[in-house]
């Protein structure tokens, strides 16, 4: 029998309360819910930048406090909503976290850039010189560079103008498909929702709400919550 | 020839004192008391010091240099630590580095003979020594729980990288330490053209020749250039840890900070 990627059992802690779920391998999950919900807190759990005060997460059937922490962060990427980039070049950026462990090859500069789809010439660029968008793309290319096999998403496109926002999640949808990758991604917006995700979750006070497929969630929700979180 | 001030002149102070508290008369900044206050308690504070140094210079050095350096390590601690006291074991770090910095310092001049060992030649030049090396420290530590808050966006994209903390705080290292030293740097590059340094100005003072002067401006500019590095150094490298907890995961606020016991 095949493990789920991640099962929550009975996760507990100040913010959140009792999770119960699984995320199977490829599946493409929204967490939505208002603001102050506890979605980055839960996010921040699938790799270990917090950890929950009671409960057990399990990845790929093993306690995820069984692998070694930076080998699981480095299989759990995150991306966030600002870049966050180091200051330096783009390549100093791709090749981060590779080269913490000795695995950088420098021909994956390029294949990293053609991902999200930027020219090579940028290589050696300073990063600040780069636009918004230019900069979440490279944001990006430096969490692939590690081959994660789930991507973990905090409102990517928030901080984007609408244009930009569109080119960013064009990329994503792309290499989630071309690299199998599992989605969890935080989002405000519902239409982005619907066009990237298939599952969604519905977090309310740090309570699940509802779990499901997003498309039915936004047309018939079924809670009063979530009805009035459409609404709104 | 021995330079003195008489007792009379030294009355004649009270016109400098006067100036500032007419400004806060006239234009009511409301700071005639901490005005009074600070020049009286300056003053006293100054005379106290004048007849322990006295006391102490008539001293064994052995007893002597010991026990006044102990007192100053230790009050420049406190001070220091006021800096940074919600980080654990702060108080502990700042001793033992100030402690490492006066003795390879004083070990450095006497090996060299730059320094005699009497005391007073130790006790003041030490005391330049611990004291910027206390203000160091204290901005180290200032600088680095700020660039914590600052970066802390990059500490995440670090960490979820798979870095370990000595390596995601690399950032934040590089800044403070930069910070610790600009000054120092800028500091050498102007000694003597704008200010003369007070050390030398003393001497001067005191009948020294100025090249002799020099000299001795020279070993105390140096000495404290490299007690300074020695000082941010050891603090940041001693403290950044505590801003992570044992699980990589960097801690939020200063409860978490304060109640961590690794
Ligand atoms: N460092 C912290 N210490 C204590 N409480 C926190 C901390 N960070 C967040 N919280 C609280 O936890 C709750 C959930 O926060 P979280 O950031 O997970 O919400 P969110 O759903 O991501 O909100 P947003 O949409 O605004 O990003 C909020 O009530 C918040 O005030
Ligand atoms: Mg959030």
């Amino acid at each position: 029998m095949e493990h789920p990627v991640f099962q929550f059992q009975n996760v507990s802690d100040d913010i959140l309360h009792n999770m119960n779920f699984e995320i199977s391998t490829n599946e493409k999950v929204i967490l939505f819910g208002p603001s102050g919900a506890g979605k980055s807190s839960l996010l921040f759990l699938f790799n270990r930048l917090r950890d929950p005060k009671q409960g057990d997460i399990n990845y790929y059937g093993k306690p995820v406090t069984e692998y070694e922490i930076s080998q699981l962060r480095r299989k759990v990427g995150l991306l966030l909503q600002s870049p966050n980039l180091f200051p330096g070049t783009v390549l100093d950026n791709l090749k981060y976290g590779p080269s913490l462990c000795g695995e950088w090859n420098p021909d994956d500069a390029k294949k990293l850039l053609e991902y999200v789809q930027l020219p090579e010439s940028y290589l050696n660029r300073n990063v600040d010189q780069l636009s918004g968008g230019e900069q979440q793309r490279v944001s990006l290319g430096r969490t692939l560079a590690n081959s994660p096999d789930v991507l973990l998403l905090d409102e990517p496109t928030s901080a984007l103008d609408y244009r930009t926002a569109e080119e960013i999640e064009e990329v994503l949808e792309r290499l989630i498909e071309e690299h199998q990758l599992t989605m969890i991604m935080v989002t405000h917006d519902l239409k982005q929702a619907k066009r990237l995700g298939e599952r969604g979750l519905f977090l309310m006070d740090g309570e699940l709400k509802e779990d499901g497929d997003i498309e039915s969630m936004l047309t018939e929700p079924e809670t009063e919550e979530l009805k009035e979180f459409i609404q709104d | 020839m021995e330079p003195e001030i008489s007792n009379q002149s030294l009355l004649f102070l009270v016109i400098f004192v006067l100036v500032p508290l007419t400004l806060s008369y006239f234009y009511q900044l409301g700071m005639s008391k901490d005005i009074l206050w600070s020049s009286i308690r300056g003053t006293v504070q100054l005379f106290a010091i004048g007849y322990i140094l006295t006391f102490l210079f008539d001293l064994n050095p052995f007893m002597g240099i010991p026990l006044m350096l102990s007192i100053m390590i230790i009050i420049a601690t406190f001070h220091a630590w006021n800096k940074g006291k919600e980080l654990p074991h702060a108080f502990l770090v700042i001793l033992l580095g100030l402690i490492i910095v006066e003795v390879s310092v004083l070990t450095l001049w006497l090996a060299f003979d730059m320094v005699a060992f009497t005391p007073s030649e130790v006790i003041p030049m030490s005391g330049m020594v611990i004291g910027n090396s206390m203000v160091a420290m204290g901005l180290a530590l200032e600088r680095m729980k700020s660039e914590f808050t600052e970066n802390s966006g990059r500490l995440m994209a670090a960490l979820s990288l798979g870095a370990k903390p000595s390596q995601a705080s690399h950032l934040i290292v590089t800044k403070t330490l930069n910070a610790a030293l600009i000054p120092n740097v800028d500091r050498l590059k102007t000694i003597g053209l704008v200010q003369l340094p007070g050390m030398m100005t003393g001497l001067i003072l005191g009948g020294v020749a100025p090249v002799m002067a020099i000299k001795y401006q020279l070993v105390i500019s140096l000495s404290i250039f490299s007690s300074v590095s020695l000082s941010a150094m050891f603090v940041t490298m001693a403290m950044y840890r505590y801003f992570f907890n044992k699980n990589d995961q960097l801690l939020e606020n200063e409860e978490e900070l304060r109640n961590q016991q690794k």
